[in-house]
């Protein structure tokens, strides 16, 4: 069964690059524009991974991941966060709330793949 | 365990890249309104980059060096006022940021030029802005002719030039570059506890080349070059904004 993986970020060329780091893998991917969207889809969809941006309209990424965290359902799901951001504030108030990685803005499609594979299995697709 | 420790810690398990501590330093005693005038003068006769760029800020009608009417770190200061440490502090993380965007996710070496030696903008171009506010108060100005904004958008998303028909997909990637460099010099800021919050990024194609002005604030212009694409970024700053 494939690897679920939700994405919830703004900026379509982020969800973009993100799909296609994980293009060669059995991974289903999610995508979510804001919190609000990307906490309904994690009710809905179950997945494996978050991959979560910080600044994002409606909702933010630091009220998707407490109120993820407050759901005794969704509270045990992995969270990567991928954003810019990378200040002591924010860095200090994301982990204690509670993620089990963090990547800054700018990125490697590889070190994403490095980071996610040390969380959930991701398994190659078969060579066409 | 202190904030600095854990954050140290933490920045060591995520697997952060280091920041520039020079920046870093003058960007804390900048922050810092009763700061000393000499202390920042010695941060940056300490870095030979912040140095020549303070320089260029100072003159800013010098076609060179050799033009230069004010030599010295300390006479920059004096005749310019803090606020071009301000903008330097800033400009520094947000070039660095743009030259890594650049390497990491298009594999290109963007350097740093004097404007004089661009190309000039003619015509239509790209135009992005991020404007920021709280303790400091600002924006950051992002300009590319519209092929390389092509080339670049194209780069970024791993498709050719031709692929990227649609303009505003091209605004879409290029106002992501902007978050992603925008983003990387407000935890600079914010670090130094001159916390302010980004807008979001205002993209439109535009024939009007000439640099902001900003009444009382401080401003920085860099260019960047790789191959036939030229990036313009102007930065703006008043610090320490009491509203």
């Amino acid at each position: 069964m494939a690897t679920k993986i939700l994405s919830v970020d703004d900026s379509r060329t982020i969800r973009l690059i993100v799909g296609k780091a994980f293009r060669p893998y059995e991974v289903q991917l999610f995508e979510a524009s804001n919190g609000e969207e990307g906490l309904a889809a994690a009710a809905r969809e179950k997945p494996d991974l978050i991959i979560l941006d910080v600044t994002m309209p409606v909702m933010d990424g630091v009220t998707m991941l407490t109120k993820l965290k407050e759901n005794a359902e969704l509270k045990g799901i992995p969270v990567i966060m991928l954003t810019a951001e990378s200040g002591r504030d924010n860095v200090l108030q994301i982990a204690k709330i509670g993620v089990r990685d963090y990547l800054v803005k700018p990125f490697k499609e590889d070190q994403l793949i490095e980071k996610a594979g040390r969380i959930v299995t991701l398994q190659k697709k078969p060579a066409a | 365990m202190s904030d600095a420790a854990n954050y140290q810690e933490l920045a060591r398990k995520y697997g952060f890249a280091p920041k520039l501590e020079s920046a870093s330093r003058l960007t804390q005693l900048v922050a810092r309104q009763d700061s000393d005038v000499d202390e920042i003068a010695k941060v940056i006769n300490k870095d030979p980059v912040l140095r020549d760029r303070l320089l260029r800020v100072a003159n800013p009608n010098a076609e060179n060096a050799a033009e230069y009417n004010i030599e010295t770190v300390d006479e920059a200061l004096m005749r310019n006022g803090v606020g071009c440490a301000m903008v330097l502090a800033m400009g520094t993380p947000l070039a660095l940021a743009l030259i890594k965007t650049f390497q990491t996710m298009l594999s290109l070496k963007l350097e740093f030029i004097d404007r004089q030696a661009a190309e000039a903008l003619e015509n239509e171009h790209l135009l992005g802005t991020i404007s920021f506010a709280g303790k400091v108060v600002g924006a950051v100005y992002l300009r590319m002719n519209l092929p390389s904004a092509r080339a670049v958008a194209a780069g970024i998303l791993g498709l050719t030039p031709e692929d990227m028909k649609d303009t505003s997909e091209i605004f879409d990637v290029a106002g992501e570059l902007l978050n992603i460099v925008t983003g990387n010099f407000k935890s600079n800021l914010c670090d130094a506890g001159l916390d302010c919050k980004l807008q979001p990024p205002a993209m439109k194609v535009s024939t009007d080349a000439s640099s902001p002005v900003v009444p009382g604030g401080a401003m920085e212009h860099m260019t960047f070059r790789v191959n036939q694409i030229q990036v313009f970024v102007d930065v703006t700053a008043n610090p320490w904004n009491d509203d």
